[in-house]
């Protein structure tokens, strides 16, 4: 045995290799596998930015101010808007307990009420309008009982929230529920042995944790709400949603002054969702966090 | 023993985590006791901690705290104080706001309280902090803090320690003994670190495979496990099997005092405490039973050497640094070892049942 003194026979320091560069993480790519990376990505975001260009080019400044001077335009706009806005609330509303439900419990048919969540993803919403039409028109399910009290679903806003909710409800639901599961189950537990209800420590734990998703899946409902044609044009083709009324225009003058309609609507959509995109991803989070607690 | 009047009672308690069983459990804990249940991951140690908490549904059984049956209690209506393996801290709130939290949901809020427990537990500093600045001790001590906050009937440690590293570990052990010592109510720490169970408990439960295999006091349990799993958990060395004869054991080339009171005949599995081996010169004078062996290898590793004797089975000793340098062992050289009886426990095919220090062991 050596002695606590002896001196362990050590190898020669050797350079370290250099990290390669392809295992660094740098600004710009380097390396054949990020340069291939970049170029793929680079051609899928001009095929979704190239049209929208396209577009915009089309249309002359005169021809935009013609447009937003257009009461139709206006009126279609607006109700876009708010039937966009009213839907997110609606959708956030019933998303969340469902959502809260399917991350935190594992109960036999969660897996078919998962597809059923996801179901409108899948259905054309032409089918999806013609369905809905079925239960809400005024000999529907729904709409028959809802018409009795003077609640019209064919041809109202109400039929305009309804298409909306149907086709954008799934970003919703999992946007808030990939939130819920990703908040440690023991945060609530913590806050139930401290002497928190249920209700409290989801209001005060997990909510303001999984609030970045339920905004989040707002927002995308919003998104996907404000740009529904399919689904809205066969339950309310009137009062016109913006799509509707673009498509109208499309029908009625052609391309080029649809174009102008359709860049106003663009531009009204983009702020919007930019707007709420930057508030959900958390600038003003922490304000509506301390609302919250 | 304690009655259900003091303290924690739980009779026949059974949980469910999947499709693993944990129970039936019964246990009692005095309030200003600490009961660490000792097992390996895996042994429904959690399980039981949540059972009993209320957070997990209990499927038979009774859990009475302070006199109470609170069974059938929600979680929020026991007031029992829980601390996580790593602290489960809200995030969105300060270490204030989270110790606060507590007595604020439960209608007890009293500001000076959080202070006070930030206080003595010496980071007052951290109040206004972030949980995710905070090193894993700090996050620890204001769990702590935080579960003490809703003046609890009852403190349940999950593993609180398990994810330090070694300093502040045997820092914060230091620490919680001497606060759970303060607290008069009672308190179960799980863990599956033997030298933790032994340093924070009074009485001490061996669990494993979803049951309490041994419960007693502290000091009977560590040197009277009645099976080999126990002995393991307690740091007991399997040598193998044996043949009980009377006043002697039998294995391999080795001839071994028997452990009293056993007595009797037939084969055995052996096991012994590698720390109480006394090693002496070959030379020595040395009466009574005693193995005589060349060392085949040391470890010198901290706080205790490891010195393997070429014996058959072979037999492991952990020995004090000093005791080598003074008897200048080293590999090779030829030594007498003495394995005292009391370092003995031997298990016979039909697990061996002793007294577990209480009156009567609630196992």
């Amino acid at each position: 045995m050596s002695g606590p003194g002896a001196a362990l026979p050590i190898p020669p320091a050797r350079d370290l290799p250099a990290a390669t560069a392809s295992s660094r993480t740098g600004r710009w790519p380097s390396g054949p596998f990020q340069v291939i990376a970049w170029l793929l990505g680079g051609l899928l975001l001009a095929f979704i930015v190239l049209p929208l260009i396209r577009l915009a080019a089309t249309s002359s400044v005169s021809s935009l101010r013609q447009a937003a001077a257009s009461a139709q335009i206006r009126d279609a706009t607006l109700l876009s808007l708010q039937d966009a806005a009213i839907t997110a609330g609606i959708a956030t509303l019933f998303a969340v307990p469902l959502a809260y439900v399917l991350a935190r419990h594992r109960f036999p048919g969660r897996g078919t009420i998962q597809a059923l969540v996801d179901l409108p993803l899948a259905v054309p919403h032409t089918v999806a309008g013609i369905a809905l039409l079925f239960l809400l028109g005024r000999t529907g399910w729904i709409g028959g009982p809802a018409g009795r009290i003077g609640i019209s679903f064919y041809g109202s806003q109400w039929g305009i929230v309804a298409a909306m909710l149907f086709v954008s409800c799934p970003f919703a639901v999992n946007s808030a529920r990939v939130a819920f599961e990703a908040i440690d189950p023991r945060l609530e537990q913590a806050a139930r042995s401290l002497g928190a209800t249920p209700w409290h420590a989801f209001r005060r734990v997990t909510l303001p944790l999984g609030l970045r998703g339920v905004l989040t899946g707002a927002v995308l409902v919003y998104a996907r709400s404000i740009s529904e044609f399919g689904a809205v044009v066969i339950i309310a083709y009137y009062p016109a949603t913006a799509p509707v009324e673009i498509y109208n225009l499309f029908l009625q003058s052609g391309l080029t002054q649809s174009a102008s309609a359709a860049v106003v609507l663009l531009i009204v959509t983009l702020a919007t969702f930019l707007v709420l995109r930057t508030l959900a991803s958390g600038r003003l989070l922490s304000r509506i966090d301390r609302a919250y607690t | 023993m304690p009655t259900p009047e003091s303290g924690l009672a739980i009779r026949e308690l059974t949980a469910r985590a999947g499709s693993f069983i944990v129970g039936p459990v019964t246990l009692d804990v005095a309030a200003g006791r600490v009961l660490v249940i000792l097992g390996p991951s895996g042994s429904g140690k959690t399980t039981l901690l949540t059972a009993i908490a209320g957070l997990r549904a209990s499927l038979a059984g009774h859990v009475h705290l302070a006199g109470h049956d609170v069974t059938r209690w929600p979680p929020e209506s026991r007031r029992i104080g829980m601390v996580f393996q790593d602290g489960a801290l809200f995030p969105h709130l300060t270490v204030r706001e989270n110790i606060q939290f507590g007595p604020r949901a439960a209608g007890l809020e009293n500001v000076a309280t959080a202070d006070d427990l930030l206080g003595r537990l010496g980071i007052t500093q951290l109040a206004d902090r972030a949980p995710r600045t905070l090193s894993g001790g700090e996050r620890q001590r204001v769990a702590l803090a935080r579960a003490l906050a809703i003046r609890p009937r009852l403190l349940l440690l999950d593993e609180p320690l398990s994810a330090l590293d070694q300093p502040t570990r045997e820092e914060m052990r230091g620490q919680l003994r001497q606060l759970l010592a303060q607290q008069a109510i009672p308190a179960i720490h799980v863990t599956h670190d033997r030298d933790e169970a032994l340093t924070l408990a009074d009485d001490l439960a061996i669990i494993a495979s979803g049951t309490i295999r041994q419960v007693g006091t502290a000091d009977y349990v560590a040197t009277h496990p009645v099976d080999p799993v126990a002995a393991k958990l307690l740091g007991w060395t399997e040598l193998g099997p044996g043949l009980h004869q009377d006043k002697h054991i039998r294995t391999g080339d080795l001839t071994l005092p028997a452990p009293e009171p056993a007595t009797g005949t037939g084969p055995v599995q052996l096991y012994y405490r590698p720390e109480d081996v006394l090693l002496h010169h070959a030379d020595a004078p040395i009466s009574g039973d005693s193995i005589t062996a060349r060392i085949r290898q040391m470890d010198m590793t901290l706080p205790l050497a490891r010195v393997i004797l070429d014996s058959t089975p072979a037999l492991h000793v952990l020995a004090l640094h000093r005791d080598i340098r003074q008897h200048a062992l080293q590999p090779g050289a030829q030594v007498k070892a003495i394995l005292p009886p009391h370092a003995i426990r031997i298990f016979s095919g039909e697990i061996a049942r002793t007294s577990s220090g209480y009156d009567s062991a609630d196992v």
